[in-house]
């Protein structure tokens, strides 16, 4: 297998989930993800960066096939993901979740929740699953290795505890790694932590990552490559400086103004904020989904056509009418 | 008494001076009795807060913050083991009031109190526009009527739509729960108002939008906040003055126009040291290890195993050393 060749191709995916009324009549659909296309290449990583309801989250349970498209396909390593080889999928996939205890097994200890996935998937004999776990434990830094075999969740600190789920994701040997706001539950001293684990981890292994989250100023520690999306589908896609230094998509740059660093004078001046919320992705506006709320909305073209991807700079990539 | 509190809304004009003080807390101490022993929460916590100022207090999860916002308040869980110091606010000592004289004439009509993920605790079959007034309507004896027009007025305030007074609170979305529980806590007109992250559940440009109402709230009212967040960028929004906790204890209390600058106390250091900035590139850090156990903490300088400056005599408890530039910092370094 090439190693610089694209391990994930999605193409015009969509998933839409069904509303229903009193139980069976259908009553429309909730697009959660609309017309989303990339690829993504062997030891890769990519950032996925959208406020809650953007279909972020929905992406990646598609990804892992928890949800199925409606539309549009999936590609990984070269082979054509549907029902029938999610076995093989998953077993290459590792997901982080956003919520560490949450996502461990309370009544596990940390050498029974690293087994699981072996057990579950047949993988090795006895002696080298034990001998995979020593290795995990020691690759995400939960040592001495011995004290931490028998513990359960509950006596772990959160940082260890998402140490754990990244190691848990890692025991298959993925080829891919899904993270879905990895460190949005840990205190600012642990996340940088983390992050650094994961980037680590990824360079080690020559992994994809996909990493989502809502907070910008993490990802220019962690990737170089980052998507923006708003309302079901990709608005900007660019490498994380040139989105820092020039966003282009009206949403980008106001999510970027929105974002404080750490500075007093933040007190003494009011932030310019589109109004609004995001809208509904059972009704989405006509056109660009971010007209209702853009200052520079073009009347006649933004409500009524769907902006498709224009390249203004080489490798930045923008769904907007501004530059077209 | 219901008369006072509706008229006190107007716009304040003159400027009280920055020195006259509405909070005052002295030795304040709050442990908690567990099967394990005794939890040092809160421990020998002293600070004061001058009117109209607001104050951000800093730290990690587990370091006591909201145990000190339920201090002052007196929320208190039923396995207190020690709850003693001095709570002064507006010159009337807290601490000497019974429960019953506390809750009503200090919560509400003192104290309103934002609690973390109070946007998720409406009730979900009262109109929003009847729980925003109903502290009015309970704690003030204001009429029904009179208390909803307040309900609009203060809705208006907080940049919640008034037809959404009519609504549920799941026809609403998060950042509008967020402002009906803001338009709640300023209902009564309280001089002092204690948020608990009451934006870290909402997207950026809706943390960005209620940061804008809360700041535009504290130009036009008599209001005093206390913020208490583990999020330093989005305190710095709002703060005059900053806290920070760490392990139960107060380490360092500076004006935000230094703090966020150069943070004197080293954990306060290493914390602003591993915030992630958006425009400037830095190495972040982090800190390694873990806070210490609250029960038995050790002795002397809690951050001491952690901290990369300690020295021979951070094993003895270092006080708070005041700092060139107003603020006090507990640590040995600062001593001279």
């Amino acid at each position: 297998m090439l190693e610089n060749g694209v391990l994930l191709s999605v193409k015009d995916l969509h998933t839409w989930y069904e509303l229903r009324k009193f139980g069976f009549i259908r009553a429309g659909y909730v697009r959660a993800l609309d017309g989303v296309s990339f690829d993504l290449r062997y030891g890769e990583a990519l950032t996925i960066v959208g406020e809650s309801g953007s279909g972020k989250t929905t992406l990646l349970k598609t990804i892992l096939g928890l949800v199925p498209p409606t539309k549009g396909t999936l590609e990984f390593a070269g082979r054509r993901v549907d029902a029938k080889n999610l076995d093989w999928l998953r077993r290459q996939v590792g997901y982080v979740q956003q919520d560490p205890y949450g996502a461990l097994p309370p009544f596990m200890n940390v050498r029974r929740i690293l087994l699981e996935p072996m057990i579950i998937n047949k993988v090795g004999r006895p002696e080298e699953r034990e001998a995979r776990i020593r290795e995990v434990l020691e690759e995400v830094r939960l040592v001495p290795v011995e004290d931490f075999l028998p513990k359960f969740p509950h006596m772990l600190s959160g940082g260890q505890q998402q140490r754990l789920v990244i190691a848990r994701a890692l025991v298959l040997r993925p080829k891919l790694i899904v993270a879905d706001e990895p460190v949005s539950m840990l205190d600012a001293s642990v996340r940088v932590e983390i992050l650094d684990l994961l980037r680590r981890v990824q360079r080690a292994h020559n992994l994809g990552v996909i990493y989502i989250t809502h907070d910008l100023s993490t990802v220019r520690y962690f990737s170089e490559r980052v998507f923006i999306m708003y309302a079901a589908k990709v608005v900007e896609k660019a490498d994380v400086r040139e989105i820092v230094r020039n966003p282009l998509h009206p949403y980008a740059r106001a999510l970027l103004a929105a974002i404080p660093d750490p500075d007093y004078e933040n007190a003494l001046r009011f932030k310019d904020v589109p109004p609004g919320e995001p809208p509904s992705l059972v009704n989405p506006p006509p056109g660009c989904r971010f007209h209702p709320r853009c200052t520079q909305m073009i009347p006649g073209v933004c409500d009524r056509e769907v902006p498709p991807e224009f390249e203004p700079a080489p490798g930045h990539f923008v769904s907007c009418w501004l530059y077209k | 008494m219901a008369d006072r509190a509706l008229t006190n809304l107007g716009p304040v004009t003159e400027t009280p001076s920055s020195s006259e003080t509405l909070l005052k807390v002295k030795d304040l101490r709050l442990y908690f009795r567990t099967t394990k022993g005794v939890v040092q929460a809160v421990d020998n916590v002293s600070f004061s807060l001058g009117r109209r100022r607001s104050l951000a207090i800093l730290g990690e999860s587990g370091c006591g913050k909201t145990s000190l916002a339920r201090a002052i308040l007196r929320l208190l869980p039923r396995n207190v083991h020690t709850f003693s110091g001095e709570i002064v606010l507006d010159g009337v000592d807290l601490m000497k009031m019974n429960d019953e004289w506390f809750r009503r004439e200090i919560r509400w009509r003192k104290i309103s109190f934002v609690p973390q993920a109070a946007m998720n605790a409406l009730n979900p079959v009262l109109r929003v526009g009847y729980q925003i007034a109903e502290p009015l309507i309970v704690h003030l004896g204001v009429s029904r009527e009179e208390a909803y027009k307040r309900a609009e007025e203060v809705a208006r305030v907080v940049g919640l739509p008034v037809d959404f007074l009519n609504r549920y609170a799941f026809e609403l979305s998060g950042g509008m729960r967020q402002r009906a529980i803001i338009a709640m806590a300023l209902i009564t007109n309280p001089p002092l108002i204690i948020l608990d992250e009451p934006t870290s559940a909402l997207d950026v440009l809706t943390q960005a939008n209620i940061m804008n109402s809360l700041k535009d709230i504290k130009r036009k009212f008599d209001v005093t906040y206390i913020l208490i967040t583990h999020d330093i960028a989005t305190s710095s929004e709002l703060a005059d003055e900053v806290l920070v906790m760490y392990a139960g204890h107060v380490v360092e209390h500076s004006p935000a126009e230094r703090f966020y600058k150069t943070p004197m106390h080293p954990y306060a250091q290493k914390l602003m040291a591993s915030v992630p900035t958006l425009r400037e590139d830095k190495q972040l850090e982090f800190i390694p290890g873990q806070p210490p156990s609250l029960i038995n903490p050790p002795k002397g300088c809690r951050f001491a195993p952690r901290c990369p400056k300690r020295f021979e005599r951070c094993a003895e408890e270092p006080p708070l050393f005041a700092l060139d530039g107003g603020g006090v910092a507990k640590c040995w370094l600062m001593a001279r």
